[in-house]
């Protein structure tokens, strides 16, 4: 197979799988800071907080995968 | 004045915008694909990016490579620096305006340590939190000024290169910010709970070797035990100082990767639709900006806390 098609499908394959992991992560994380804060608005600071915090972890690996697209795309 | 049209703008400016965009989009690499070579004047189209990951050297003293990310640093060091300064030279009670606006900015982030990690740790890991936030949005606000892809200069080598780029764009200074919050994490930790305990929490060998101990006084049952749990703290502790380093990098590439996707990002939708398209698109990119400062300096704050809370003694 012609090495630009396979590198170009790699590209393809490597962001659309890699970013359903984060992409449910971050799904997770807010239905659970909604049931949170449903259950208990009082504590809205603390959950926001967190969340947040929670949310960066995850979108963090999504960076990863974008990282590993942008070089093969552009330095290989 | 303009009568307050749809959406309070005036219609014309509305429908100019709006000729803007539908003529950059036919003239742009989608419409002429679609339409064919129209003859536009050549401001309208934009020649195909080339986004390079390494920055450009712009000059060199001696033999250190200067690129245009440090240019940049630079600038951000000097315009931060001359806010303040500007905004703290005459100090009144009754604050002045760009006073005002420091001194919320301030308190804001103030609340922000003190919620985290409490009244008095609040107060310590203050100065390094706040210089982390400050520093990474004002690299990645300045970022998006217009000059910074238009000026270009010839460098000794001959090729025409970028005079500025965005600081976040190299991974060097994403790179240097995490090691600093680890030496300061480590500091504040050492300074807290003594070097001993704080270093004891990665080599968790204690446990270990109070059960060997117990097994040659000859109490077999209890000293085994003792020894299968001492196994188990030695490992865990070494997970958390494999988990230290990997925060390094994990801290590194997501603030390189966000700011490196955001300006590969915005340089291509200006190669697609040339003028009014990019707009959403830069307030994407100050949203990213901010919240990724304070993710940086949210992150570096709850380590540091977690660092400086001696864990309550467990029952031997």
């Amino acid at each position: 197979m012609d090495p630009q098609a396979m590198k170009m499908l790699a590209v393809g394959l490597a962001v659309g799988l890699g970013m359903l992991g984060p992409g449910l992560g971050i799904g997770l994380i807010g239905y659970s800071a909604m049931q949170a804060l449903g259950r208990n608005p009082e504590a809205r600071g603390p959950i926001m907080t967190n969340m947040i915090l929670s949310i960066a972890f995850a979108e963090a690996i999504g960076i990863y995968v974008l990282i590993v697209a942008i070089i093969l795309a552009m330095v290989v | 004045m303009p009568r307050r049209g749809c959406m309070g703008c005036s219609l014309p400016l509305i429908i100019g915008l709006l000729v803007l965009f539908i003529i950059s989009f036919i003239s742009g690499p989608i419409g002429s694909r679609l339409t064919g070579d129209l003859g536009f004047p050549s401001f309208f189209s934009v020649s195909q990016p080339t986004p390079q990951l390494p920055p450009e050297t712009v000059f060199q003293l001696g033999w250190f490579n200067i690129t245009n990310s440090i240019i940049a640093g630079w600038l951000t060091i000097v315009v931060l620096g001359a806010i303040f300064y500007a905004a703290t030279r005459r100090v009144k009670l009754i604050p002045s305006k760009l006073q005002n606006v420091m001194e919320a900015i301030l308190g804001w982030l103030m609340t922000f340590c003190k919620e985290v990690a409490g009244e008095e740790n609040g107060r310590k890991f203050f100065p390094v939190v706040t210089t982390i936030f400050l520093f990474v949005i004002a690299n990645a606000w300045l970022g998006l000024l217009p000059g910074f892809a238009s000026i270009t200069i010839t460098n000794p080598y001959g090729e025409h290169v970028h005079l500025l780029r965005a600081a976040n764009t190299d991974i060097n200074m994403p790179l240097a910010m995490a090691l600093t919050s680890f030496i300061v994490v480590g500091y504040f930790g050492s300074k807290s709970v003594g070097t001993k305990r704080f270093l004891g929490q990665y080599f968790n060998v204690g446990r270990l070797f109070r059960g060997v101990g117990q097994i040659f006084r000859g109490n077999l049952r209890a000293g085994l035990g003792m020894v299968f749990t001492g196994v188990i703290d030695t490992f865990v502790g070494i997970l958390e100082l494999l988990s230290v380093f990997i925060r390094i990098m994990s801290f590194t590439f997501r603030l390189f990767g966000n700011m490196t996707a955001g300006e590969i990002l915005l340089l291509m939708v200006i190669f697609l639709v040339a003028w009014v398209a990019a707009l959403p698109f830069y307030g994407l990119e100050l949203l990213v900006g901010f919240v990724q400062a304070l993710i940086f300096a949210g992150l570096t704050l709850v380590f540091l806390t977690v660092a400086a809370t001696p864990h309550e003694a467990e029952a031997a």
